[in-house]
């Protein structure tokens, strides 16, 4: 392992002193007006310790600031700001803009333009997302969706060095956000829905060089599950990555990585969620399929598997655990436990210990019905023979939640140590799932699956809820009109932000869900809110408008009421079109 | 992470795979040698060749199955077995891919653009079918896809040359 750079070893240090968190959530790189990696801090909290903006005076904030990224697609992710430079990444062509925050209008100190193949376009399943950039050692480190990744100087907005990590070909996308520790940039690939063979790896971050690939699937080699190192808690024996598949259909089985990834310093473990396995059809895959819809815990350095927990064995709902893992110390039974919290798209959020991946909770945070419970001593869940899909299955009708998840993991969740609770956004969706077999393509969508959808009880489609991972217990929720699809944002303000998929941008009391302010920003919002204090010293939150994503059928020019313009498995959320359309923009809101 | 909603018309393309590969796996593809005398030269499937890097050859090309319904039958049937419409859709009404029973084409809607376009690929991750599938299946899908007739009310975003005419479902 590489010494950690200097520079960065001071930053941490700093960092730690300026704000007093827990090592758990300390920001390398960052004070605490600035917002450097996906979600603020290795722990994935997406809390911010600024005060100026309150429950008191949020209702005062305001648009400040706008800026179109000239590309209309899903705007997902989130700006980062380092000192007094706010930097952007945009969906393909995956353009990197610095604005200079320290002069009126903020205008732009550079703007880098990769080269990204235009055949990554039709081989993203899910329209041409990036999920954001890692502000480290003085680089801003992101992935193209043509499947590289590339550092570029944040002062000077040159190319430092760009690796090919994926291969489209293979039905291989990148729209994940990277993640750096000390000197290793983490990194996977999309392609669920193409039958890859899912892999997360680990590149230099001096020189882009890929140091270590550890498949999601397939032998322990490949795995780089070592005897005596690797420990899942209720799996034993080797090449559980081979022998929970039929024959080879690992090799095809899927597992993307396209979430979010977080780190524990202590622990010295990287968490990531793997995806759907593939073919969606399960009969063509018979067993748990291990491992996806799964987390694994992994060492940064060398790659090396040291546990992993299966959420959705022998997965037949497209149940993706590409959520994100967010890291906090809770008190359960009265014990201080380093706990990982999920969401789920399966509709369980999970809090798990973080040191062995056990169990340690596993409630329903929206309807579930496809399992009666996750089963305490097992880890399993316990399925509703019902609502098993497959081929032979014909068409197994109301299955709740829907595919796109009980939240999509596109939409990451926060946390607040004042609060102690989580927020995030849900889905209240339910929907018919008929498989078919279906053969696999090099480079082409490997699925057999029909599954439109409807929306579930109660008459909303969506909602933002604060959770208490600790006993598994709503505290609160706001429900929506339609599916929620944004980020969550806490801050030591106690307020909480998010966008709907009708474009209003939102701020709550974080301890009640009262509605502060709100803001119609021009297109439906998929990204996440941050917040950062300007160089004149005062807080401002920022979030990118741009629906897309699983979206994108009805984000573009779309008649609301026709129904061969607005089609099935879309017919259930017509009216979306009447209240937003596609947009790219930044909005910066303040006092 | 998708729900682009896909046909089941599961048991026979099985079948229709079975007469079109001599019941070899679909895997990679076997690229076939030009079937009908008025197609160009395939290109391996695997290649995953984009029109932009690798420009058809010209000359005119004729559908031997033009307005053929049974064929049009079988070409729904192939668009599914190809995973078509993992990208465009059931009924190509279009998802992550666009819609191509709209009336509206991108690299124009005659039957020899609409061929070039599924036997070369297109630039935004349109594959190359050419070499998998040879020229006779390439010309029954383009039959099927001609057999769609656009619906009623198109959108406003258009995709030059718009073509818009009467299409027979044979």
């Amino acid at each position: 392992m590489r010494p950690i750079p200097a520079g960065l070893l001071a930053l941490l240090l700093g960092a730690a002193a300026a704000s007093g968190a827990p090592a758990a959530n300390v920001t390398p790189g960052a004070g605490e007006g600035e917002w450097a990696m996906p979600a603020r801090d290795y722990a994935g909290t997406r809390f911010s310790p600024l005060t100026q903006i309150t429950a008191a005076n949020a209702t005062a904030l305001r648009p400040v600031w706008t800026f179109s990224t000239g590309v209309l697609a899903g705007h997902e992710g989130q700006p980062l700001v380092v000192g007094d430079t706010m930097y952007v990444v945009t969906p393909w062509p995956n353009v990197l803009y610095a604005f200079d925050l320290s002069k009126d209008g903020y205008p732009l100190r550079w703007k880098y333009r990769p080269d990204v193949s235009a055949n990554a376009i039709g081989v993203s399943c899910c329209d041409t997302v990036n999920r954001g950039a890692f502000y480290a050692d003085g680089k801003v480190i992101y992935n193209l969706l043509d499947g590289h990744t590339v550092a570029v100087d944040a002062k000077s907005g040159r190319e430092l060095w760009k690796t090919a990590i994926a291969d489209v070909g293979s039905g291989e996308t990148v729209t994940m956000a990277p993640l750096v520790v000390k000197d290793r940039v983490i990194v996977g690939a999309s392609g669920g829905e193409f039958g890859i063979y899912g892999w997360t790896k680990g590149l230099d971050l001096n020189t882009g060089t890929v140091v270590w690939t550890g498949h999601n699937i397939g032998p322990d080699a490949d795995m780089l599950a070592k005897p005596g190192q690797f420990k899942p808690p209720y799996d034993s024996g080797a090449d559980l990555g081979v022998h929970s598949w039929p024959g080879e259909t690992w090799r095809t089985g899927g597992a993307p990585v396209w979430g979010w990834v977080s780190y524990d310093p202590e622990l010295d473990l990287v968490y990531y969620g793997t995806g759907n396995a593939g073919p969606y059809n399960a009969e063509q895959r018979e067993g748990d399929n291990k491992w996806t819809a799964s987390v694994l815990a992994r060492r940064p350095a060398d790659g090396a598997l040291v546990w992993a927990y299966q959420f959705t064995p022998h997965d037949s709902w497209d149940y993706d655990a590409t959520g994100a893992m967010v890291l906090a110390d809770l008190a359960i039974g009265g014990k201080s436990v380093k706990a990982l919290v999920h969401f789920d798209k399966n509709g369980f959020a999970y809090t798990l210990d973080r040191a062995t991946g056990k169990l340690l909770v596993a409630e329903p945070f929206v309807k579930v019905n496809w399992a009666q419970k996750v089963d305490a001593s097992s880890g399993r869940p316990v399925i509703v023979p019902d609502k098993q899909t497959g081929a032979s299955k014909g068409n197994v009708k109301d299955i709740c939640p829907c595919l796109e998840g009980g939240v999509s993991p596109a939409s990451p969740p926060a946390y607040s140590p004042r609060t102690h609770l989580f927020y995030t956004s849900t889905n209240n969706l339910c929907m018919d799932y008929a498989s078919a077999r279906t053969s696999y393509l090099k480079g082409t969508p490997f699925m057999g699956i029909n599954s439109p959808y409807s929306a579930g009880e109660g008459g909303y489609r969506g909602s933002f809820l604060a959770w208490d991972a600790a006993t598994g217990r709503k505290v609160w929720e706001n429900k929506e009109a339609f599916p929620n699809w944004s980020g969550a944002l806490v801050t030591a303000g106690d307020v909480a932000f998010y966008g709907t998929l009708d474009g209003w941008f939102k701020a709550v009391d974080a301890r009640t869900g009262k509605l502060l302010s709100k803001f119609k920003v021009g297109s439906g919002v998929v990204g996440n809110p941050m917040t950062y204090r300007g160089p004149d010293g005062k807080q401002y939150v920022a979030v990118y408008a741009g629906i897309g994503g699983d979206w994108l059928l009805l984000a573009g020019d779309v008649h609301a009421a026709d129904p061969t313009d607005v089609r099935a498995p879309a017919d259930y959320i017509k009216d979306l079109g009447a209240r937003t359309s596609q947009g790219g923009i930044i909005w910066i809101f303040g006092l | 992470m998708k729900r682009t909603a896909v046909a089941l018309r599961a048991a026979p393309l099985v079948a229709l795979l079975g007469v079109m590969f001599g019941g070899c796996a679909p895997q990679g593809g076997t690229p076939q040698a030009a079937q009908a005398p008025s197609a160009p030269p395939a290109v391996a499937y695997a290649a995953h060749v984009a029109a932009g890097g690798n420009l058809p050859p010209g000359g005119t090309l004729r559908n031997p199955h033009a307005g053929d319904a049974a064929v049009a039958k079988n070409g729904a049937l192939l668009f599914t077995a190809m995973n078509c419409d993992g990208c465009h859709g059931a009924d190509a009404a279009g998802a992550v891919g666009p819609n191509l029973g709209d009336g509206r084409w991108r690299y124009g809607g005659e039957d020899p653009e609409v061929f070039m376009s599924i036997y070369y690929g297109r630039p935004k991750g349109m594959p190359a079918f050419g070499g998998a599938l040879g020229a006779d299946g390439v010309w029954t899908l383009v039959t099927y896809l001609r057999s769609l007739a656009p619906p009623p009310n198109l959108p406003t975003q258009a995709f030059p040359p718009l073509k818009l005419r009467p299409v027979g479902r044979g």
